[in-house]
């Protein structure tokens, strides 16, 4: 094409077409194949091939990076759930199909556990969907529920998924920013908070769901009860659907509550409320998750299910299932995992927080969550010099993967277009690790501030 | 509060909670036959599962990834595939195909086959373009291809009669090549094609592949290639790749499963194989649906394969001996068919066949009007009654066309001997009792 406009500048119209129409004959007499090959993706993916996560876990991957970015643990999961994943395979008809919508054992003991915390009855085999992770679990209801003329609230810094998601359903995102609210206290995700106005405002007519992810990633905020009304309330307003994914659900440090909007008044007939397993456990890799919710909403999730992938792993789906019972009968216990995790995890980000303040930072203290935001731009990093059109947060995080051997995530792939510019100093430590590899962010840390000083 | 409750009343009413594209796919009929296997059956020959355990290899395979000092087999792995998985297939598919393939760029894994479909049908099929479907067929590609925005166009495969006193064959089964080219339009995006066939057990000849090839060349139309039951043929027969045909490596993919290849459905371990300019619009779709694959099953996969890629054409390849198992249970459950007068056809690859109930309609009869089709209350009648499961072939017809064929039911033949006689015992009572006044 370039060759062309340039005969067309120099050599006249003339040559233009001449040069137009060799090239022409030699498409006709060409393979049309090679020549003009038509398979080009559909327009529902259009624009939705790049993924910060296949950028940076590849940058992460090298061995001597220690890796706070992507997020999950290096720390083993429970004994007894490696356990039961062997009981299953061991088990002959494990290894075949199960029930599409959900292993019989595991909706029954998810319903047993989310009836106990939702204080509602909850029936296995219509109100749950098992998918392949809460990922599968946001594309069914997604799929499900959403597509082109709505528009879509995503609050944001947003797990990045939600917004791909979205368009991919032909659907609008309509974003409201987290906005830090400095009440004189060291800074807490609690600080960060909406405006109940300017929310207000994003809904209308055309608004089919807001998604709500309480404990919140990357921020790790726990809404509150109060908070949580406002959306509610909007949500019954404008007669919209709640997408709550809650996949941290368990992850609340003390002074906290993790409260489920499903469970306030009107809710419930609105909200598809998201778990995991990988969470749950710290078994990302067995990618599991499920959705609960009324009856009328769920049957089309299960319908997006039975013409996507139909089942999910059986054996996986079962050892979760002989987890789950060993910790629900023990849910009036300390000891159960759900709570023992939480508590191990509150002394990681206390530790955390203490690595990034020695070092001159100020981090943003999760009330739930593994994950951790800080500000760099206290440390005065000038990158000016890169050349690459990418925001702050994403140079900064490829000069400290590459120079210090440290990875974390940049916050601005967590934003829509507008709010990237405002949190484009910030980067985010996952802190689910073992205390080696805290151990060693530590030197790496500490060197950090020796060399600036 | 009464405003807000009009408000809610007057949404609901004027449009429906879910999505459009929901519509005319919420039926599905393993939901309804597995209830009723589940609720009924003593023997189960209706959905397609082994119930012979997978091999001894790969379960240890499976123990081995889990036990090991390396935990992070429960952590995430490579979105678009595990690297141990990923490479072992690039490198067993080059060898059958007879090219270098990239792991990274020519091979996905997906969630089971299943998966694998879908992501074909989201990341190439736009609303307006037709896909063609050759009936009869695995009944989750029309409403995948709906689901997309697309537009079914079915051609249908026509038995021709058998030679006297023979059995049918599925090789009997063929396309019209007049008729299958004229279903190709400007709008065909993609051909979809099955071979092994489910249910028939059609294993398509490199000439009727040449057919489809120089169409789908012609008309630049993609190749959606299921090839589940690639190691599923018999008596001798190639299974031949429709990619390693001339020109249709780039208009390709093709779709495979560790559940048929290695006996365990249950893991849900699929995978596509082809071009990069295809495979990546496939990733496109599978990091905005589900994004990764549990990482153990596929890190068992994986050595499952490199067994195999050892073994390869030996005796002791699973690939060999797999075959070999399931051509007598074939023989074994057509003999018992016949013997009772059923008829089978006899299939040349999956571990499916196919036979025509007639003589025993007399037991179900015909309710004229009725709008479901005469093989499916027939093969609820006969679970219901006899406790033998399978499934009826109106199945895999669209709703159009489901009652092209009256009196056929799917047998799945990948069960045990005990199982095989089980339902031959059920067969030999049931025309003892149809023959006795």
């Amino acid at each position: 094409m370039l060759f062309a406009s340039r005969s067309f500048f120099c050599l006249g119209i003339r040559t233009y077409q001449l040069r137009t129409d060799l090239l022409s004959r030699s498409i006709r007499f060409s393979v049309p194949a090679t020549m003009a090959f038509r398979h080009k993706n559909t327009r529902r993916i259009e624009g939705l091939d790049s993924s910060v996560w296949v950028e940076f876990t590849k940058l992460a991957a090298d061995p001597s990076v220690v890796n706070l970015g992507q997020g999950f643990p290096d720390i083993s999961p429970p004994s007894y759930v490696k356990e039961e994943l062997a009981k299953a395979a061991a088990v002959d008809r494990l290894n075949q199909y199960t029930r599409g919508f959900g292993h019989p054992s595991l909706v029954k003991v998810l319903s047993q556990v989310y009836e106990r915390v939702c204080g509602r009855k909850i029936d296995p085999l219509t109100d749950i969907l098992v998918t392949v992770g809460a990922y599968g679990s946001l594309f069914s209801t997604i799929q499900a529920l959403i597509e082109e003329g709505d528009e879509v609230i995503i609050i944001e810094p947003f797990y990045d998924s939600y917004e791909p998601m979205v368009k991919m359903a032909g659907a609008k995102p309509v974003f409201i920013p987290l906005r830090y609210k400095n009440d004189g206290n060291s800074a807490s995700s609690a600080n960060w908070v909406l405006d109940p106005a300017e929310l207000a405002k994003k809904f209308n007519s055309k608004t089919k769901a807001i998604i709500l992810n309480t404990p919140h990633n990357p921020i790790g905020k726990v809404f509150t009860r109060e908070e949580l009304q406002v959306i509610a309330d909007l949500c019954i307003k404008h007669d919209a659907l709640c997408i709550s994914d809650e996949v941290y659900e368990w992850l609340v440090y003390t002074g906290n509550k993790h409260i489920k909007i499903a469970t306030l008044p009107g809710m419930w007939e609105r909200t598809i409320t998201i778990g995991s397993a990988g969470k749950t456990y710290s078994v990302t890799g067995w990618k599991l998750g499920w959705s609960i919710g009324p009856q009328n909403l769920i049957k089309h999730l299960q319908v997006v299910h039975q013409n996507t992938l139909y089942a999910c792993p059986t054996p996986l789906q079962e050892a979760l299932a002989q987890a789950f019972w060993i910790d629900y009968k023990r849910m009036d216990d300390p000891e159960c995992y759900f709570y023992s995790l939480s508590r191990e995890l509150e002394s990681k980000r206390d530790r955390m927080a203490q690595l990034l303040q020695e070092a001159g930072l100020n981090p943003v203290i999760p009330d739930g969550g593994y994950f951790m935001i800080v500000d760099v731009s206290t440390l005065n990093v000038d990158l000016s010099d890169v050349d690459e059109k990418q925001p702050y947060d994403y140079k900064f995080v490829k000069w400290m993967i590459t120079s210090k051997k440290l990875s974390a995530i940049p916050l601005s792939a967590f934003c829509g277009p507008e709010t990237k510019r405002h949190l484009e100093k910030y980067i985010r430590f996952c802190f689910i690790k073992k205390d080696s590899t805290l151990d060693a962010a530590e030197v790496i840390l500490k060197n950090w501030v020796k060399q600036t000083a | 509060q009464t405003q807000f409750l009009s408000l809610s009343l007057q949404a609901t009413m004027s449009r429906p909670v879910q999505a459009r594209r929901l519509e005319g796919i919420d039926k599905n009929i393993w939901v309804e036959f597995v209830k009723l296997a589940a609720t009924y059956s003593t023997v189960n020959l209706g959905q397609g599962f082994p119930d012979f355990p997978p091999p001894d290899f790969l379960k240890e395979a499976f123990v081995r990834a889990l036990s090991g000092e390396n935990h992070l087999m429960h952590q995430y792995t490579r979105a678009f595939g595990h690297p141990p998985l990923v490479k072992i297939l690039a490198q067993f598919y080059g060898k059958l195909l007879g090219q270098d393939l990239d792991p990274m760029t020519n091979v996905m894994v997906t969630v089971g086959a299943y998966q694998a479909l879908f992501c074909c049908f989201q990341a190439f099929v736009d609303e307006g373009d037709e896909v063609i479907i050759i009936e009869p067929f695995f009944d989750c590609y029309e409403p995948m291809v709906k689901m997309a925005g697309g537009t079914p166009v079915f051609v249908p495969l026509r038995p021709k009669a058998p030679k006297d006193g023979k059995l049918m064959s599925s090789a009997d089964w063929q396309l019209d090549p007049a008729e299958l080219a004229s279903k190709f339009s400007e709008r065909t995006k993609a051909i979809v094609l099955n071979s092994p066939n489910n249910p028939l057990g059609k294993v398509f000849s490199r000439g009727e592949l040449q057919l489809i090839a120089d169409l789908c060349v012609k008309h630049d139309t993609l190749c959606i290639s299921d090839e589940v039951y690639e190691w599923l043929v018999y008596d001798g027969k190639e299974h031949v790749r429709i990619a390693s045909l001339q020109g249709m490596w780039d208009r390709t993919v093709m779709i495979g499963s560790a559940g048929k290849t290695f006996s365990a459905t249950g893991w849900k371990v699929g995978w596509t194989v082809g071009p990069n300019r295809l495979l990546q619009h496939l990733r496109t779709v599978h990091q905005n649906s589900v994004y990764h694959c549990a990482t153990a099953a596929q890190e068992a996969v994986a050595r499952g394969f490199q067994r195999e890629l050892e073994l390869y054409g030996k005796a002791d390849s699973y690939f060999v001996q797999l075959p070999g198992l399931l051509q007598q249970k074939r023989d074994w459950l057509v003999q018992s068919l016949d013997a009772v007068g059923m008829k089978p056809i006899i299939p040349e690859g999956t571990y499916f066949l196919v036979a025509d109930i007639s003589e025993f309609k007399s037991d179900i009869p015909d309710v004229p009007n009725s709008d479901e089709p005469y093989d499916s209350r027939f093969a609820k009648w006969m679970v219901k009654n006899k406790g033998l499961a399978a499934i009826p072939l109106s199945g895999f017809y669209c709703e159009a066309h489901k009652n092209t064929y009256s009196h056929f039911v799917r047998f799945c033949f990948a069960k045990e001997e005990t199982t095989l006689k089980a339902a031959s015992d059920i067969l030999q009572k049931w025309k003892r009792e149809k023959s006795s006044p």
